[in-house]
């Protein structure tokens, strides 16, 4: 009777009633700091004597922050690019192609996702400093999508692994070419697993803190750097109004994938 | 007075709108098969969880050696389940999920090795101690679930359709070991299936149920030979319906005209009936013979089609107004003869026939 | 035109077989494996050859300190995780899909919102002037403000808070795969729901826990931003001081000496749960 619903009696309240809790606990934090990027207290005093807007015109008034999301969004958006097409090739020799040692190179091809990033931050850091790729863009892109690479196998395989071959073999039997087959039939097939890929390998860029810190240099901030800086010297009620404008770029972000995702399956 | 061992009362159940059971009360004496039979979403599940305790019933009665089970929590109703899906606890052993039962009840360990190993040997699995539920096969899984309900020795068994997952040869062997089972421990059994043919092998009793009410109780002979609706004709056994319409009835015994206008007298009046109205004959296909003899009456067929089903053949035959009927005849003349499509006539002894209400 | 020849990418055309694989092998080997293989050598070459850093390490009192630290940690989170995701998993398991989907939606959030925000947001709560703080002393339950922050405790707290998501989730599919009827059969069999906890569905989920504890406990040993933001520099953590050694101090050899050793007991802990869970489950879908 304990997976019963109905049947539990007094402990489904006690159950749900902790539920409620831990539900809370997870979404105050996040409340708390938009309400209090609205509080006019510097100190963050809760609750604010009174709100304002101050914060936010601080923060769009100063060049760096707009400079840094800019970095960011840049760093981000080539990353994705890069983790995507790179995973795409890789997602269809690791699902498609037979050959011994596929696991163990899918899981090579995983490892990052599962190593404490610091090591891996401090390697690249080592790595390209000897390269003199140090503070470049083009190191800070590589080293993300090494990061990304990861978010962007795994929904890619899974929709490829999904997919009836049968329909691109058909296709070839029509007449098309491998390639022709791919692109205008297994491609728009998996746009799912493409776009989720898209998505994932964006926001592990563009939330990526550790590496940035290493590779970062005054004239090339990335957003979480700026704001990983500020946290270390002054909490400042601006970093809380960014904070607020990125919880929203995630809520947007979700409700569009929720939305595009029930689109696209129809 | 000696109350009955057994007693569902009134029993009723309710999910909001919709009523599952709707009045279902039923004496089971000590020692019983009782099989609860009908079509799905009839009740007879739903009645079955209401005496384990998995749902409480919405008004109504279960009464155990004369006390409510209804207040008692299901852990503490001391009744033997068996599940349609087996509901082998899969981290435990064979042995250790028979004695799963004595454990919770902290039984001394040499109580529980020796019930394990009887309940093993009750169910011929004494090899199988050790191996876990995945390395069973279905019908072995089964009689694990079997020994594990019986292990604490109680007074009712309950059993919800615990072949439907097997096949039929399997089927037929376990319904053979739970026969087999019954006569030597002699528990009294609930036992749930749609099956009309393994009720009619198992039980003492069949009540056979019909959105959510008893339709009708009593031996499969009762019911075969004897079934008071015509749903009961329909379920139980094979059946034949002709329309008919009822001339007169004399001490239960009926006089019909069927629809090719011939009359047919000595028919089982099922219900009382007025002259004129329209009604409907049963016949058993095994009720048919392709010889005349005395107290048979006559019904001209085109026969459409026939079929060889090992120990008997099934002729599916067309009457003289474009009804179907099914015909199994037993005779043993029938072996001889090459029945092949044609017109013939096929008799019936209208006393093995019954009238129903159209 | 072919997907790479639009980011004007060498290869042009997409192989069927193992080709494909190329680009990802360079890109992980020549940027992943190299330099991490080179930080290795560095940890056994700087400042001279030999395995001074590790025993410096592992011999000195200050960096056991941070190690034992880091461990503890880790363990707690996990416990405490643990303990704080069953209930949520279980119910999630079994609730009408109506509630179910809202509590998902606030995991889920959680878990996209950016970990400097969440990391935030408990600097801001668990100040000595911060709300939970002055709550407690305003209800009469404390005194004094509890030093929340700088400290381990505070670590603690926010780790949880990160690591919750990642262990409910898999906690409630381990939970949905178990046959509800067992525990009825459980419970028809004489257990109370005591003994049916203890005996059926504890040992059913204890795969699922075991999974998820080790994935948690391996996330919280290299964390960080969380220890390095809610932490002291007193009782810094493992990731913290490698940053330090390498950014401030610019002890190359320690430093990676003990990212190394960092590295170590990840992937051995990582190959342990692959032993128990199978390789496709453990790294999951993102």
């Amino acid at each position: 009777m304990l997976l019963d619903y109905d049947r539990l009696g007094w402990l489904k309240v006690a159950l749900l009633g902790f539920t409620a809790l831990v539900a809370a606990f997870l979404l105050l934090p996040v409340v708390f700091i938009v309400l209090l990027s609205f509080g006019s207290s510097r100190w963050l005093a809760f609750p604010p004597p009174g709100w304002t807007l101050k914060w936010y015109e601080e923060l769009f008034a100063d060049p760096s922050w707009i400079e840094a999301a800019l970095t960011s969004a840049r760093i981000a958006t080539m990353t994705a690019i890069l983790a995507v097409a790179i995973g795409l090739l890789a997602s269809f020799a690791l699902v498609r192609a037979q050959f011994r040692g596929r696991e163990i190179l899918r899981g090579l091809l995983l490892t990052p996702m599962v190593l404490p990033v610091v090591v891996f931050a401090i390697a690249i850091y080592a790595f390209f400093l000897k390269l003199g790729l140090g503070g470049t863009t083009i190191g800070f892109v590589v080293a993300h999508t090494v990061l990304a690479l990861p978010f962007a196998i795994i929904p890619i395989a899974t929709a490829l692994e999904g997919f009836d071959k049968s329909v691109e073999d058909a296709a070839i039997v029509c007449g098309a070419s491998p390639i022709q087959a791919k692109l205008r039939i297994t491609l728009p097939s998996i746009r799912i697993g493409i776009f989720s890929a898209a998505i994932f390998s964006f926001l592990a860029s563009w939330d990526e803190v550790v590496v940035a810190i290493f590779m970062a240099s005054p004239t090339l901030q990335t957003l979480p750097v700026k704001i990983w800086g500020s946290l270390r010297s002054d909490l400042t009620p601006v970093i809380a109004a960014a904070s607020s404008l990125l919880v929203a770029l995630t809520l947007a972000l979700m409700v569009v994938t929720a939305l595009l995702r029930r689109k696209l399956q129809t | 007075m000696t109350q009955p061992f057994l007693s569902i009362r009134k029993l009723r159940k309710a999910f909001g709108a919709f009523t599952a059971v709707h009045d279902v009360t039923l004496d089971i004496p000590k020692g019983e098969f009782l099989t609860f039979l009908g079509p799905s979403g009839s009740g007879k599940s739903t009645t079955l969880y209401a005496i384990a305790g998995f749902q409480d019933p919405t008004s109504g009665n279960v009464l155990l050696q004369g006390k409510s089970l209804l207040s008692v929590p299901s852990h503490k109703r001391n009744i033997g389940m068996v599940f349609q899906r087996y509901t082998l606890f899969p981290h435990l052993s064979v042995a250790e999920n028979v004695a799963f039962p004595l454990r919770v009840r902290r039984r001394p360990d040499s109580e529980i090795k020796r019930k394990v190993a009887d309940m093993l040997s009750l169910v011929r699995l004494e090899s199988f101690a050790e191996r876990l539920p995945a390395a069973l096969s279905g019908g072995q899984q089964q009689r694990v679930a079997l020994a594990r309900a019986l292990a604490y020795d109680p007074p009712i068994l309950l059993m919800d359709e615990p072949l439907s997952a097997l096949d039929k040869k399997l089927r037929e062997e376990i319904q053979a070991e739970i026969r087999r089972i019954h006569r030597e421990t002699g528990v009294t059994i609930l036992y749930v299936t749609h099956d009309q043919e393994e009720a009619l092998h198992l039980s003492d009793r069949i009540a056979l149920f019909r959105d959510g009410r008893i339709e009708q109780i009593g031996t499969g002979e009762d019911l075969y030979l004897r079934p008071a609706t015509d749903f009961v004709a329909g379920f139980i056994g094979n059946s034949n319906f002709l329309a008919a319409e009822h001339l007169a009835t004399v001490d239960g015994a009926s006089t019909i005209r069927l629809a090719d206008g011939s009359l047919v007298s000595g028919i089982h009046a099922n219900g009382s009936f007025a002259s004129g109205q329209r009604a409907r004959l049963m016949i058993r296909p095994e009720a048919f013979h392709l010889e005349r003899s005395p107290n048979t009456v006559e019904l001209a067929v085109e026969i459409v089609d026939v079929a060889f089903y090992g120990e008997r053949r099934r002729i599916v035959a067309r009457t003289g107004t474009g009804q179907e009927i099914d015909i199994r005849p037993t005779s043993a003349a029938l072996a001889a003869q090459d029945v092949t499509p044609s017109h013939r006539a096929v008799f019936f002894d209208p006393g093995t026939a019954f009238l129903f209400p159209a | 035109m072919s997907v790479e020849a639009q980011q004007g990418i060498a290869t042009p055309r997409i192989p069927a077989g193992l080709g494909g694989l190329l680009p990802a092998l360079i890109l992980i080997g020549l940027f992943f494996v190299v330099p991490v293989l080179a930080l290795l050598l560095r940890s056994v070459t700087d400042p001279a050859p030999g395995l001074q850093n590790y025993a410096a390490l592992l011999g000195d009192g200050t960096y056991a300190r941070v190690f034992f630290n880091t461990f503890l940690v880790a363990a707690v989170v996990t416990i405490v995780t643990v303990l704080v995701a069953f209930p949520v998993a279980w119910m999630l398991a079994i609730m009408p899909p109506a509630l179910a989907s809202i509590m998902f939606g606030i995991i889920i959030l959680s878990m996209w919102t950016n970990l400097l925000t969440r990391t935030y947001a408990w600097m801001v709560l668990l100040q000595r002037t911060g709300v939970i703080n002055r709550a407690l002393v305003s209800a009469g339950i404390i005194d004094q403000p509890l030093p929340l922050i700088n400290n381990l405790t505070g670590v603690t707290i926010g780790m949880v808070y990160i690591m919750l998501p990642f262990m409910i989730l898999p906690l409630v599919g381990t939970l949905r795969a178990i046959d509800p009827m067992t525990l009825r059969a459980a419970a028809l069999c004489g257990a109370s729901p005591l003994a049916a906890f203890r005996r059926i569905l504890l040992p059913l989920s204890l795969p699922g826990i075991a999974a998820g504890g080790l994935m948690v406990f391996v996330m919280s040993l290299g964390y960080f931003v969380t220890p390095a933001l809610l932490g002291g520099t007193s009782n810094m953590m493992l990731a913290e001081m490698i940053a330090q050694m390498i950014q401030s101090l610019l002890n190359w050899g320690l430093g990676s000496a003990a990212a190394f050793i960092l590295l170590i007991v990840t992937m051995s802990l990582y190959a342990l749960q692959l032993r128990l869970v199978g390789s496709k489950r453990s790294t999951g879908a993102a």
